[in-house]
């Protein structure tokens, strides 16, 4: 179910990406909605992409939360530097040390995931990643499957000869 | 990291300096001639055997990302354009966990169902292809050569500029030790010396950024100089559009997941359940050594703005200047052994995926076997490398042309087939060649009419990203067109390694 749903949102998003780059093609340049088009498909592609990959036996068991806040802070960060007025100048008022729309980017957007997925990834390791005898069970399942179909031994076969 | 440097940087000959980077080039040869006791076989060659472990696979993934370009054109790209070149590393909080996801595991459980040592194997292993695997190892040869002609010619710019030896000096004896421990050593002295090299990297990096805190007044005070006179530099795309900027963001996101010279490394890790750390410890090794990237840049914009240096003329003069001026000269030394330091772990992994490449890779994808792989991937080592050496002191602007397409060419022949393909059954064969074809050809075509001037594409379009977006459309469509072979196109075994 959730592998579906990756899937088909790193379609959508590809659409999304394809279109806010051929809008850079229209004449007068990149449309207004261009950059937000292209905000909503990348967020879509990165955040589908790793629930793709972290899906295990149809779920993302404790990821779910951190999925949609990613997709929050990637087209929130970047959604609020895209909509706040430019107005940097000598008198903005700084946060950590920069302009608001720039702390939008480099804190929020840039340093949050640093905190914030690692931790994540470790603590659903075992749940979602490996499990203590994945090693071996994999490389028991796949001699079994090998055999019953008839293919060579692993360490023998790269594009899968078999005997039919 | 693509941009490697080009252009000549100021030559700090001093005898701190000078003795400093010889004792890393001894330190890195020891090192090698170590590794070369423990390559036994090509296994040992080009996957270390599969016996690294976790801290080694971190700092050694590091290391090969971030090339020089992270020290010396990655600070000057961001005096040029100011915030806009951090989209570039922003993605870094995102992409070792995205890696770890989605190819990690399934890499490495690969390794252990079908014994493969490269990237081109894996493909070609999971869609049952010979031309999968040998277009895939096409693309990555021509993106290697490029990529290691322009890494070859920036340590010789390094090593000129350190020893004041002239560029094609540099250039030979920079090759020459880093084949030194590549032929000898293969993967194993690579990720060795990457250890050592990342640490120093790390180390550098984070000193120099608290000079340039302490040169500029603290952030705040970088801050208030440079918005006094270009407020521009501080906006959060600096002097790139949106449209660029996120397109920077998204090619380096995702594009992370095709650079072979990376993800190949998760064959080696020696134990699997080691992986669960890996984001943490190799997010956190990239960010500091990231540090010096923003700081470098920020700070040598605010030091020429409030007129305490000159307006550099040439951007990634913007480390050297820094260096030179506002740190102690061991410092200086330091950071440029670790520039150097950078470029050799980079251009070794691309020596060792570029002779994986010809020598395993194509005969494979033609049904031949190499006999003695381990003699004829040092043989392939040194023919590639020694092509690569004489590419960058004599075809001029072709090197930088060449190195300028290698992340795109990376990104949009290997994410769909390999990412994708790995985690999605419904994925096709022809749906992959289609992918890798339409990859190779969109970025080896624009690219060259770009560097010729014959074509140009709209502001805020990057070729390497609509020839990512293109190569996964026509992913999907062929697969989905192609849909009844999906099954037959998935062996037994490897269909037990993506469910797992």
């Amino acid at each position: 179910m959730i592998k579906t749903l990756a899937l088909r949102g790193i379609v959508t998003a590809t659409v999304l990406l394809t279109v806010a780059y051929l809008s850079a093609f229209l004449p007068g340049g990149v449309p207004r909605w261009g950059p937000w088009l292209f905000l909503g498909g990348m967020s879509v592609i990165l955040v589908s992409t790793m629930a793709l990959g972290a899906a295990r036996d149809g779920g993302i068991h404790g990821l779910r939360g951190l999925f949609v806040f990613l997709l929050v802070l990637l087209m929130g960060g970047f959604g609020a530097a895209l909509a706040l007025p430019g107005n940097e100048g000598p008198d903005s008022t700084l946060l950590l040390g920069v302009p608001l729309r720039a702390a939008l980017v480099l804190y929020l957007v840039g340093l949050v995931p640093v905190l914030v997925v690692p931790f994540f990834y470790a603590r659903t390791f075992h749940q979602l990643a490996l499990r203590p005898g994945d090693l071996e069970r994999v490389r028991e399942e796949a001699r079994a499957a090998r055999q019953a179909h008839g293919m060579q031994p692993a360490d023998t076969v790269l594009h899968g000869e078999t005997a039919s | 990291m693509m941009m490697p440097q080009t252009q000549e940087l100021p030559h700090v000959v001093e005898p701190v300096i000078v003795g400093v980077a010889i004792a890393y080039f001894v330190i890195v040869t020891i090192i090698g001639a170590w590794a070369t006791r423990r390559t036994r076989t090509a296994g040992d060659f080009f996957a270390a055997g599969g016996g690294i472990g976790l801290i080694a696979l971190s700092l050694s993934v590091m290391s090969a990302t971030l090339s020089g370009f992270a020290f010396i054109g990655g600070p000057g790209l961001v005096y040029a354009l100011g915030l806009g070149a951090m989209f570039i590393i922003l993605p870094a909080g995102l992409t070792n966990a995205m890696g770890a996801w989605v190819l990690a595991k399934r890499l490495r459980l690969l390794a252990e169902v079908r014994r493969t040592m490269t990237i081109p194997d894996a493909i070609g292993a999971r869609y049952r292809s010979p031309l999968a695997q040998g277009l895939a190892g096409v693309s990555i040869l021509v993106a290697v050569i490029g990529y290691m002609a322009t890494n070859i010619l920036a340590l010789g710019l390094v090593i000129d500029a350190v020893f004041g030896i002239g560029l094609g000096w540099g250039i030979w004896l920079g090759m020459g030790v880093t084949l030194a421990y590549a032929v000898g050593g293969g993967i194993v002295a690579g990720i060795y010396t990457d250890v050592f090299q990342g640490s120093l990297m790390a180390v550098a990096s984070v000193l120099v950024f608290l000079f340039t805190l302490k040169a500029g007044g603290g952030l705040g005070g970088l801050s208030g100089t440079i918005l006094a006179t270009d407020p521009g530099f501080l906006g959060p795309w600096g002097a790139l559009t949106p449209m660029a900027a996120l397109s920077f963001f998204f090619v380096f996101g995702m594009g992370s997941l095709g650079q072979p010279h990376v993800v190949h490394k998760f064959f080696m890790l020696r134990d699997p359940m080691r992986l669960r750390w890996y984001p943490m410890v190799t997010t956190t090794a990239l960010l500091v050594a990231m540090l010096l990237y923003f700081g470098v840049g920020v700070a040598v914009k605010a030091l020429t703005e409030s007129g305490q240096l000159a307006p550099l003329d040439l951007a990634d003069n913007a480390t050297p200047v820094f260096l030179l001026n506002y740190t102690p000269l061991i410092l200086a030394a330091l950071v440029f052994s670790g520039v150097a330091a950078a470029i050799m772990s980079t251009v070794n992994s691309f020596m060792n995926i570029g002779a994986a490449a010809l020598m395993h890779d194509l005969p494979v994808a033609m049904g031949r076997r190499v006999r003695n792989e381990l003699l004829w991937g040092r043989i392939c080592t040194v023919l590639i490398s020694v092509a690569a050496a004489i590419m960058a002191q004599f075809s001029g602007a072709l090197v930088a042309f060449l190195g300028i397409f290698g992340w795109g060419l990376f990104a949009s022949t290997l994410v769909p087939a390999l990412a994708i393909g790995m985690n999605w059954e419904g994925a096709t064969r022809a749906g992959a060649i289609a992918s890798i074809g339409t990859g190779l050809g969109i970025t080896l075509v624009f690219e060259t009419l770009a560097f010729f001037g014959l074509f140009s594409f709209p502001t805020g379009v990057t070729i390497s990203g609509l020839s990512l977006v293109l190569s996964l459309l026509l992913f999907f469509v062929v697969s989905y067109l192609t849909r009844d072979h999906a099954p037959r196109d998935l062996d037994p075994d490897i269909r037990v390694v993506l469910r797992a």
